[in-house]
């Protein structure tokens, strides 16, 4: 038995069969991920890594397991979106621990979580200050959601009566090099006009830019390959082997 | 057509897989068909102390092994396939010694081994 052989083999059926699942699990799973999803990526995980390394078993067997472990997911997903009782029950629901800045001490003693842990949350916030908390939320995914008092928050255009444009997002018309017409079009600019403002940063093909992107407001950035810049500034703190 | 396409790519990578899988049933079948005769021949040759016929059969059957388990060693136990090689490797000791019980005992354990490969 060329072992070698056979492992490398599992590894690309583990692989590419754990990548099919993951993208019919869908963005779901990463965005909204509680402790259960954590260990439900564990899992999986491992099992596909026994799938490809443990030869005493078939890869079936293992195959198998990953197949229920992916379906079983996708199921409960589908019970928590149709069905918002089951959805509260699995998933939770977000808990308000600070409420009109005061803090709800049963609600964290319910939710098994001490003060310390809520102001370390606070602080990854950047508020190191209590007095500036309205309310804080504790999400199912074990994060902390906060809105400041009114006065804590930063100041917008809209409070000082300053009217702005709208940028809108940015959209890539360069891309590593290649033209994406689709995006040009859809921004009504043509090949003409882009190639008029590469001009201007000294581009005179399109396979010279690494990326190009224009948002509604206008605002055009380009990237060129040549960055003129002869040595990147070293910020480590230790010179290294290189 | 492009949907299609997307679509159809990994049903097929995991029908493929699949097949990858459950494959050694099928080629055990196929490809190594002459397998269990073989062990029958040479539990024939042994039950009449044809030695040399024995170990002529033996040579050729662990020949075919290493042609079968080229193809079905992507959907068997590791373990099954070591243990199909000790018992060749006892076999052929016992058929020196012209040892009958010990070379029926080695023949029906691969015999066996061989049945629950790819189970």
């Amino acid at each position: 038995m060329n072992e070698g052989l056979v492992v490398c083999v599992r590894a690309i059926i583990s692989f590419f069969s754990l990548l099919i699942f993951a993208k019919i699990l869908g963005k779901e799973q990463i965005s909204q991920l509680t402790f259960f999803d954590y260990i439900l990526g564990i899992t999986i995980g491992s099992i596909a890594s026994e799938a490809t390394v443990d030869l005493s078993s078939r890869a079936w067997p293992h195959f198998v397991g990953l197949v229920t472990w992916s379906a079983l997911a996708y199921l409960m997903q589908l019970i928590t979106l149709k069905w918002r009782y089951a959805a509260k029950v699995i998933e939770g629901e977000p808990t308000i621990v600070i409420m009109n800045g005061k803090i709800m001490d049963n609600v964290l003693k319910k939710m098994k979580f001490r003060i310390s842990d809520i102001l370390a949350l606070l602080r990854n916030q950047g508020i190191f200050d209590l007095n500036e908390v309205d309310y804080a939320i504790l999400e199912p995914n074990g994060s902390l959601s906060v809105l400041k008092k009114s006065e804590y928050l930063p100041l917008t255009p809209k409070d000082m009566n300053i009217p702005v444009k709208p940028a809108g997002i940015s959209t890539e018309l360069v891309y590593d090099g290649v033209l994406i017409e689709e995006n040009l079009r859809q921004m009504n600019k043509d090949k003409k006009w882009l190639m008029n403002q590469l001009k201007k940063y000294g581009i005179n093909d399109i396979s010279e830019a690494f990326l190009v992107t224009l948002n509604d407001a206008g605002s055009l950035y380009v990237d060129k390959y040549k960055d003129d810049i002869k040595k990147v500034k070293d910020i480590g703190d230790y010179k290294g082997p290189y | 057509m492009r949907k299609f396409i997307i679509n159809a790519i990994p049903i097929t990578a995991l029908a493929l897989f699949i097949l990858i899988m459950l494959s050694g049933h099928f080629l055990k079948k196929t490809v190594g068909i002459s397998i269990p005769q073989s062990i029958d021949d040479i539990i024939e040759a042994v039950n009449n102390d044809s030695w040399d016929k024995a170990g002529n059969i033996l040579d050729d059957f662990e020949k075919a092994w290493d042609k079968v388990l080229i193809w079905i060693q992507f959907s068997s136990e590791r373990d099954e396939i070591n243990k199909i090689n000790s018992c060749i490797a006892r076999l052929k000791g016992a058929i020196a010694a012209k040892d009958k019980s010990n070379a029926l005992m080695e023949l029906h354990e691969a015999y066996n081994h061989w049945t629950n490969l790819g189970k």
